[in-house]
């Protein structure tokens, strides 16, 4: 992974992207002791999907790993081109470029277009509340509120959304691909007709059959 | 097919080079700051607006809101929806071809079409002011109005409503997919607004409402009508984003009449008399809270902001402290919260002899969709005190609360006041009020703040023409249905863990969030069961949990799992769809499972918990059969969950 590969930027930014000034172009540190700024090279033109975590986390951290890891064999292909995993630590104090690389590699999780990413505290924390808050103390202060979501982005569509590492595996890929970019009105009749499909066979499987 | 149109209009435009195009003339008009005004003859109301070409907002970071003048605009009722012909006609299998959204065939196509009503509400950019201080605001809406037009219905003339997606991709963080809810219609599931089937423009989708009374597979016909609703509200309800759809303007009023509340106030068999003309002495009350940029007088513009947090601005029907003039009568209010997260705490102020502000008595005659069966005077005397809808026992003193997506329809008798006193709508739930920024034009009662007030009433003596005050309202207002015996028990726990919004059901390990693919509970039509919802763990949180599909009724409350005495709370004890739990408190609740099957939803109407998974999907069977396969499958999330903590354990 070079500096260039993290530069690949696919789409340019929607009209309406908040930039760095809701994400901040903190300077980050990747497993391979890369710098990178937070908005330019790693959310600008991309759909990210973004955690956080601590290496020496043992509550629901590993947990969350390995459903990123579960949902980046689904993402194969796209991974690192335009779908990109930023694991933050919470604890940069502690996890140096090295000591995230080693948790990557413990976990096979060191993959091309997931970064496990440490910097400055405060800018971290700062990172954190951008993407997680909820204008609420009781939630946003506790360190382990925030580690069991996947805050999902798309700065080409300029789309903010979420999935939990505690749903079920279909329901986070589906929330990963709402952020796709937009499909075009031909894909989109294509698309409908397959959930149509699927829409039938729930009803024939579960017996909601359509008469009294 | 209007889209279809829409997408050659650059040909058209090319077409007409050389000429000033219709188009063209259209965006002169709309940068003469004519947009909306154009010639009837000209274009029809549809074409006009399809054509307005409505600039998109810039992005601001106010921190506050600008200044406005209280009591400057008219609170008006949002104009009825017209019904027109719908092209193509609804059909009872989804027509995929001519641009409709996939979807289940309608139930019950043959007992409820062809519908008396049809509709078409189409999810649009429009611009709307919410004061006249401000310049217009860029909103999505229902026809691209906020709020969205009313449909006006009446019990046993079925209605489709054609929800049309024209959103465009645009600056707000709002996505521009929709499914459109009926809060809280009885109807199929596939015409419910089921969070997971959420569309795309240009598609479209026909909800088909009924207009039944639930009990038709027993009552037969158009069902029992001791189950009668009448104040509905619908709203987009995309999974995920349904408090930035909702914050941008897609919500409206829906009213269903029947013979006991027919929409007018003229004498006739079985109605009640209340106030009822709509517009007139039957108003909506839509509440929500928004934070607005500054003025941009170059772009023409006064932006909203599209969050929950700081708001600093109350809309009433779409208006910043707007005022009423009323007349020596009775008047209906129905009040919504649209949220998309803040509980309103309301009364009523006028001044006391000494000129000192004083809670005045208001009759709430309806509790979310449906009448109380005697109705209740709240103000905050200690002998209207029991009368209040406070959380738990003791019941003290005080407004009337309204968490997001609750109604209470109330009667306001401005005969009791003298012509020309002036009566305020005061919100109590905020300490630091609204910003305004200008004094009141009225001497305020000592001790209400400009900041507080929502909007202002002015009474005045009824003219000849104006009609005539309704008689008292009646001490009975209907008679509820039997309580039917409880065939299953059940519980439903809301709950943060790891700090994930979720839904535990009994026996789960952790329970699991929103799963649009699978059922997590299963009910055989035609049964009753009792549920208990439960926010009593620590959090610290209130969630209004909203059921879909049918009213229950509470018979219990809970505090951190101990009954409370009295057991509900007056407001709290008639039908409803939401039951609103304050942190540590519980309800028990009894609701009937009829008519329709398929999919349908309980979850926390805080629009912001809501979006972050706290919502589950339940199921209605028509038999055992379908039963046990739905049973079959009520598992997988949380087995999922339960492999991934193994899985958890093993890498740790």
């Amino acid at each position: 992974m070079d500096r260039r590969e993290l530069l690949t930027r696919v789409y340019e930014p929607h009209r309406s992207s908040p930039g760095a000034a809701r994400y901040t172009n903190a300077v980050l540190r990747t497993q391979d002791n890369k710098e990178v700024r937070f908005y330019d090279d790693l959310i600008r033109g991309k759909q990210v999907v973004v955690n956080f975590m601590y290496a020496e986390c043992h509550g629901s951290c590993p947990l969350v790993t390995q459903t990123l890891k579960q949902t980046y064999r689904e993402f194969k292909d796209r991974m690192g081109k335009d779908l990109f995993f930023y694991s933050i630590t919470t604890k940069p104090e502690e996890d140096t470029p090295a000591s995230l690389k080693h948790y990557a590699e413990m976990r096979n999780a060191d993959l091309p277009g997931w970064y496990f990413l440490t910097g400055d505290p405060f800018d971290i924390k700062t990172i954190r509340f951008r993407l997680f808050n909820m204008d609420h103390p009781g939630f946003d202060v506790d360190l382990n509120m925030h580690t069991g979501w996947l805050r999902i982005l798309n700065d080409a569509r300029n789309y903010w959304g979420m999935a939990q590492a505690f749903a079920t595996q279909k329901n986070i890929l589906n929330r990963i691909r709402w952020a796709d970019m937009p499909k075009s009105h031909a894909e989109w009749v294509v698309e409908n007709r397959k959930i149509q499909i699927a829409i039938e066979q729930d009803v024939k499987k579960y017996g909601y059959r359509r008469d009294i | 097919m209007p889209k279809n149109e829409a997408n050659n209009r650059p040909e058209i435009d090319n077409k007409t080079e050389g000429t000033i195009s219709r188009r063209s003339v259209l965006k002169i008009g709309a940068a003469a700051g004519a947009a909306g005004v154009l010639a009837p003859s000209m274009l029809t109301h549809t074409e006009a607006l399809g054509f307005q070409t409505i600039p998109e907002p810039g992005v601001c970071a106010s921190a506050v809101s600008p200044n406005h003048h209280p009591f400057v605009d008219e609170f008006t009722a949002p104009f009825p929806a017209d019904d027109h012909p719908l092209n193509p006609q609804p059909t009872e299998f989804p027509n995929l071809g001519a641009g409709e959204a996939p979807r289940a065939a309608h139930q019950r196509w043959s007992q409820f079409t062809p519908a008396h009503f049809t509709y078409e509400l189409e999810a649009r950019p429009g611009l709307h002011t919410f004061h006249s201080d401000f310049l217009p605001t860029y909103i999505w809406g229902f026809n691209g109005q906020y709020p969205a037009p009313t449909c006006l219905q009446k019990y046993g003339k079925p209605t489709i409503v054609r929800f049309r997606n024209s959103l465009p991709d645009d600056s707000t963080p709002a996505v521009p997919e929709i499914t459109v809810h009926l809060h809280n219609g009885h109807h199929g599931s596939e015409s419910d607004g089921f969070a997971g089937d959420w569309f795309t423009n240009p598609f479209w989708k026909d909800n088909l409402y009924p207009n039944c009374y639930a009990g038709l597979d027993v009552f037969g016909g158009n069902g029992d009508p001791k189950e009668k609703m009448g104040t509905f509200w619908f709203h987009d309800h995309r999974a995920e984003h349904t408090q930035t759809s909702n914050i941008m303007g897609l919500n409206g009023m829906f009213i269903v009449y029947d013979e006991t509340d027919p929409g007018h106030e003229n004498p006739s068999a079985g109605s009640l008399q209340l106030p009822g003309y709509y517009g007139v002495t039957d108003f909506p009350m839509i509440l929500t809270d928004k934070r607005f940029c500054a003025t941009d007088p170059v772009a023409g513009r006064t932006e909203m902001i599209v969050t929950a947090g700081g708001t600093d601005k109350w809309i009433i029907n779409g208006k910043i402290q707007p005022k009423l003039t009323v007349r020596k009568r009775k008047y209906r209010f129905r009040i919504l919260n649209t949220g998309t997260t803040k509980t309103w705490n309301l009364t009523l102020i006028g001044a006391d002899a000494n000129g000192n502000a004083k809670v005045q008595p208001i009759t709430v005659i309806a509790t979310d969709a449906n009448f109380l069966e005697h109705p209740i005077v709240i103000d905050d005397t200690p002998a209207n005190a029991g009368n209040s809808n406070a959380d738990t026992a003791p019941i003290t003193p005080g407004g009337l609360r309204v968490s997001v997506a609750e109604r209470y329809d109330i009667i306001i008798d401005f005969n009791q006041y003298a012509a020309g006193t002036k009566l305020y709508l005061k919100e109590n739930g905020v300490a630091a009020g609204q910003k305004v920024g200008f004094p009141s034009p009225d001497p305020l009662p000592t001790g209400l703040r400009i900041e507080d007030v929502v909007m202002q009433f002015n009474v005045v003596a009824r003219e000849p023409w104006f009609p005539k005050d309704t008689p008292p309202i009646p001490a009975t207002l209907c008679t509820y249905p039997t309580l039917p015996p409880v065939n299953n028990n059940w519980e439903w726990q809301f709950v943060l863990v790891s700090g994930v919004f979720r839904v535990k059901r009994p026996g789960d390990a952790v329970g699991c969030v929103f799963d649009p693919d699978h059922p997590a509970h299963c009910i055989l039509r035609g049964t009753t069961e009792e549920w208990l919802l439960n926010n009593n763990i620590a959090s610290g949180w209130t969630h209004p949990v909203h059921i879909h599909f049918e009213e229950f009724r509470t018979v219990g409350r809970f505090t951190n799992g101990v009954p409370q005495i009295p057991f509900v709370p007056p407001l709290m004890s008639g039908r409803k769809d939401v039951s609103r739990l304050e942190p540590g408190q519980g309800t028990l609740l009894r609701m009937q499972f009829r008519d329709y099957n398929g999919r349908y939803l309980i979850h926390c109407h805080n629009m912001a918990h809501e979006d972050n998974f706290m919502m589950v999907r339940w199921d209605i069977c028509p038999d055992t059969n379908s039963l046990n396969a739905c049973i079959a499958d009520q598992q997988i999330c949380e087995n999922e969950l339960k492999a991934k903590w193994r899985l958890d354990e093993e890498v740790a």
